[in-house]
């Protein structure tokens, strides 16, 4: 396969022709925030806006995610533009996000968390008003609990069980500030057709998934995981 | 493809055509008067239905025999019913606000008598000595029909009517022509894609034809999602094979085996005549296998979409016709190469393929020689909202809004003063007085933060409050928000919010502020179109009217008085009348008592401000007034 | 788990309903919207009987019918009131009527009234701007929907009713 040297925060660095901007900034150790993306999905959702970069000659700056790398590309992944946008998105997220870090089993290796580290933004915001949704828990699972109002609409659970693991129990339902991953009818995770592989926590990047130990108590184990998961 | 063989296509139309011009020939100069009724879905809102009834019953009873026709809409929206009677002997003459009691005059009066009931009547369709004519009005100098040509004017039911105004000979023309020739005319026509973003039409054609991958698909664009807009409901109820011949055309062009016609379920109307229309061309061997004997096949079915205004969206409207909730996908690939099933796919809003005929019949020099430099031909406008004459309309691009809004549309209702233009619906913006004379194109309206958008135009007066239209748009665009992406599923949560904060009073200046700093990032940030564009309104008020803005939140006011939270209704004692109880009677909510003195108070506990007093309360007395803010309500003794 | 009457004739009425349409997903909306004008609603027995006719997860049917206005997983009363909110009817007073239906029916929008006799939704737009207020009453669109008018098409829908019900007796 034909290789394309581009530059990253003044660093250059090479990457497969038709690779997007964000997996040649991760593969050379260059973070640029996201949530959304997995590298084995075809189709970038592009549904985070987390991932903005500034490319030269480009007006506007650009999600990493869907721009795909060119022989010669100059990106800026600190320019003020693109941390502008995903400062925003991010502040918007935690607005909408319990954020209880002190009794939430994924604090620690939360993705929000090292998002808001990396640029710069307190994880109680005050630009935004904070606007939750009351959804109910959903503990039914003897593997997982699962906390709607803490997803932030990823997509990555959704993808494993569908496309990796070929289940399909949980999927997207309603529309808007409404939207929610969910199973059939809104209904139980243990009534669905679930097998309890558990591989939908570890795509998991905040506290909506999360392991019970034995006591049937939450756990968080899947740190290690994840960050294998996002940075191979 | 090869030129299609002109001796087999000809024959194949010309014994359709005869047919169909001595059926129009008969039912025009059978020496019987003619009565047309307009009921399209503004019509049947307004009592078409119970009109045609009307006389339906009345020929029957006088023992008359003449042929009463259901048409579309002639774009007089405000003068439904309308009634249009071809008397022999007399011009077409066209009567407004028909009810059924006229209805059984003009039966009895001028059909059987001769006294055409000149108080009736709306305008004269040709020019005569008895009556006026529409081509005198004012507005006859600024309209120029293209595409509602036939509107009104013929029966959507009958494909026969169709042809008999020279419908299908552009299809028959185009089969005798190299695909790429059709492109190139469509190209040098200058036609832009009429559903809001304006993308050249030809281009789009020529990108598709030469994408590879097949079947390719068409797919009409009947998605009207924009709240205030009715013009391709209009069309395909009132002219739905001229949609069907432009579908065709396009297919022929770039070598397209399959359509979808995409339209509103909320549209019952359009999805029943659309669906005939299908059925007859199929059988006249106008759409189908070998079509008119030529080597050209081309199916169209219909598809009714489900109600999500993202739809529009090219991507959107494709996942949904594959059975997918109606969520945009990334582009490109776009779907002129990649649309439907991974297809080349060329999406075509309503009225720009109903303009294809035109351009295919009389050229594309005639079609580029109405307009301005880089907008061609007409556009099609739903006039509604405070102004006189709400209607469809059709003016030559380039016509200025004053043109529209005043002289088409006879200037605002009830002698109120002008405030602003919503053009472009929830992606579109607000215009003020002073952007009146700008000239109506793709890219003027753009420039001034407003958007040609599919064709929606409401007219507010003084009553409307502009944070409050601002308000309405953003809680649409919310609502129907796919919920994808951060920015447009979040972001215009947080800006309903705090618009929601000041029309209730509750705002701070600094919301302001952060309301266009959000914005910003919205537009930049979203994910599609919807959310790019979803802060428009919100901005172009805030440009324009930051002063009610203002008035909101320093003040608890509503300048318009239409906000709820911000105004009162309260009765002026020594205007109310001790006699009168018209607004005790009319309160839903029984909140209107009258004192010792029989000098009637609104409750306002128990008010729910909606008005319904200030209309009862009879003009001579003229008691009940709005106040803001509330705290102008003297205190009751 | 046993499947009631309500339930097993629910999947007959769902499968007579497929055996007109092909295996393609490309189908689903439009079976939906078969199902929905037969039922009246989308029951949770058809929607699992779709899924397996089409192959598809579940979750994707019930992701599908969530997202569209046109579906609902409620029984519908026996007359529909659907109060439009396009632009010209929400600047000419279209929330006012919508508060007036509201109130009169004690339900809000996307419920069914506990006799089952009117459900109460909203549309984004039906197209007869210029008869704003308008409320589409059993398909038929009525114009410039004032509260009073609201009264007097319920007390026609009532008038109606004693009548059927004087007839029958």
């Amino acid at each position: 396969m034909k290789t394309v040297s581009l530059t990253i925060d003044g660093k250059r660095v090479k990457a497969h022709e038709g690779e997007k901007v964000l997996w040649a900034a991760l593969d050379n150790g260059i973070y640029v925030p996201n949530l959304c993306t997995l590298r084995d999905n075809s189709e970038p959702s592009a549904a985070c806006r987390l991932c903005f970069v500034e490319v030269e000659g480009k007006k506007q700056p650009v999600p990493a995610c869907t721009e795909t790398i060119e022989q010669g590309m100059v990106v800026n992944t600190k320019g003020p533009g693109a941390l502008r946008l995903a400062r925003t998105a991010l502040e918007l997220l935690l607005a909408s996000h319990p954020v209880d870090c002190a009794h939430c089993p994924s604090s620690g290796s939360c993705e929000l968390q090292k998002i808001a580290a990396h640029l710069g933004v307190k994880l109680k915001t005050r630009r935004f008003r904070k606007l939750l949704r009351e959804l109910l828990v959903d503990s039914s699972s003897p593997v997982f609990i699962y906390d709607p109002n803490k997803c932030v609409l990823c997509g990555r659970c959704v993808w494993v069980c569908r496309e990796r693991l070929g289940i399909g129990v949980l999927g997207f339902a309603h529309r808007g500030f409404e939207r929610v991953v969910t199973t059939f009818g809104d209904g139980p995770i243990a009534e669905s057709k679930c097998r309890d592989c558990g591989e939908c926590v570890v795509a998991c990047p905040t506290g909506a998934l999360t392991f019970k130990d034995k006591q049937g108590t939450v756990k968080s184990a899947h740190k290690e995981r994840v960050e294998t998961e996002t940075t191979q | 493809m090869k030129i299609t063989d002109l001796q087999s296509v000809l024959p194949a139309f010309q014994g359709i055509k005869s047919r169909a011009e001595s059926q129009w020939r008969e039912l025009r100069d059978g020496g019987k008067p003619v009565i047309m009724v307009g009921a399209a879905t503004c019509g049947r809102a307004a009592g078409a239905l119970e009109v045609l009834r009307a006389i339906k019953d009345e020929l029957k009873k006088q023992r008359l025999d003449c042929p009463v026709v259901e048409v579309g809409c002639m774009g007089h929206c405000y003068a439904e019913p309308i009634v249009t009677i071809s008397k022999p002997g007399y011009p077409p003459i066209c009567y407004g606000y028909v009810n059924p009691v006229i209805a059984e005059r003009l039966i009895s009066e001028f059909i059987l008598g001769d006294d055409p009931c000149l108080e009736f009547v709306l305008g004269a369709l040709e020019e005569n000595d008895l009556v006026p004519s529409f081509s005198d009005f004012p507005r006859a100098k600024f309209e120029k029909k293209v595409i509602l040509k036939n509107c009104g004017h013929i029966d959507p039911e009958q494909v026969e009517h169709y042809i008999a105004n020279g419908g299908y000979a552009a299809l028959v023309k185009a089969l005798q022509m190299q695909p790429e020739e059709i492109i190139d005319e469509v190209k040098s026509s200058g036609l832009r894609g009429r559903g809001g973003a304006g993308f050249p039409t030809g281009q789009k054609w020529e990108i598709c034809r030469n994408a590879g991958g097949r079947p390719k698909y068409i797919i009409c664009n009947g998605d009207e999602g924009d709240p205030g807009a009715f013009m391709d409901r209009a069309i395909l109820e009132s002219d739905p094979h001229s949609v069907l011949e432009g579908m065709i055309i396009a297919g022929y062009a770039i070598g397209a085996r399959y359509g979808y016609i995409y339209v509103r379920a909320e549209y019952p109307l359009a999805v029943h005549r659309a669906r005939l229309a299908l059925r007859q061309a199929k059988k006249l061997n106008l759409l189908g296998k070998n079509i008119l004997g030529s080597d050209f096949s081309f199916d169209i079915k219909l598809f009714q979409g489900s109600g999500a205004f993202v739809c529009g969206e090219e991507t959107a409207l494709i996942a949904s016709l594959e059975g997918e909730p109606g969520i945009p996908h990334y582009r490109p690939p776009y779907p002129a190469t990649n649309g439907l099933y991974g297809k080349p796919t060329l999406i075509n809003n309503v009225k720009t393929l109903s303009s294809i005929r035109y351009i295919i019949q009389k050229g594309a020099e005639w079609f580029a020689s109405v307009g301005t430099e880089r907008s061609k031909g007409t556009a099609v406008f739903a006039l509604a909202g405070k102004v006189v004459n709400t209607g469809l309309v059709e003016v030559p691009m380039g016509t200025t809004l004053r043109q529209v809004i005043f002289d088409v549309g006879s200037g605002i209702q009830g002698g109120k003063r002008f405030k602003a233009v919503q053009i472009g619906g929830p992606s579109g913006g607000c215009l003020p007085e002073s952007a009146l004379d700008l000239p109506i194109d793709f890219d003027s309206l753009t420039d001034a933060g407003a958007m040609m958008g599919s064709g929606g135009m409401i007219v507010l007066d003084e009553d409307d409050c502009m944070v409050e239209i601002a308000r309405y748009f953003l809680e649409f665009t919310q609502r129907e928000s796919c919920g994808k992406c951060t920015f447009c599923r979040l972001g215009t949560k947080q800006m309903l919010e705090v618009l929601d904060e000041i029309t209730k009073g509750k705002g701070k200046i600094e919301d302001l502020d952060m309301l266009s700093w959000l914005a910003e990032d919205i537009k930049a940030g979203s994910f599609c179109g919807l959310g790019k564009t979803a802060p428009n309104p919100v901005l172009s008020t805030m440009s324009y009217f930051r002063d009610e803005y203002e008035a909101h939140i320093k003040e608890g006011r509503c300048p318009a008085l239409m906000c709820r939270e911000l105004i009162a209704y309260y009765i002026i004692p020594e205007k109310c009348e001790r006699s009168c109880d018209a607004c005790v009677g009319t309160c839903t909510v029984e909140a209107i008592s009258a004192n010792k003195k029989r000098i009637k108070v609104i409750d306002q506990e128990k008010c729910v401000k909606c008005g319904t007093c200030l209309d009862a309360c009879p003009p001579q007395y003229n008691a009940v007034v709005k106040l803001s803010p509330p705290s102008q309500v003297p205190a009751s003794k | 788990m046993v499947m009631t009457e309500e339930q097993a004739r629910v999947r007959q009425q769902t499968k007579r309903i497929l055996n007109r349409f092909g295996r393609r997903r490309g189908n689903l909306v439009p079976i939906l919207q078969k199902v929905q004008g037969e039922i009246g609603y989308l029951p949770r027995e058809a929607m699992l009987e779709i899924a397996e006719f089409l192959d598809m997860p579940e979750i994707d049917v019930y992701g599908v019918v969530t997202f569209y206005n046109q579906f609902r997983l409620n029984p519908p009363g026996k007359h529909s009131v659907r109060v439009c909110l396009g632009t010209a009817c929400h600047m000419k007073g279209g929330y006012i009527t919508l508060d007036a239906w509201k109130r009169r029916l004690g339900i809000d929008r996307g419920q069914t009234s506990p006799d089952r006799e009117f459900d109460l939704d909203t549309v984004a737009c039906v197209g007869c701007c210029v008869m704003a207020p308008v409320t589409v009453v059993d398909d038929k669109p009525q114009g410039k929907v004032a509260p009073t008018k609201v009264d007097g098409i319920l007390l026609s829908f009532k008038l109606e009713k004693e009548r059927q019900g004087e007839e029958s007796r």
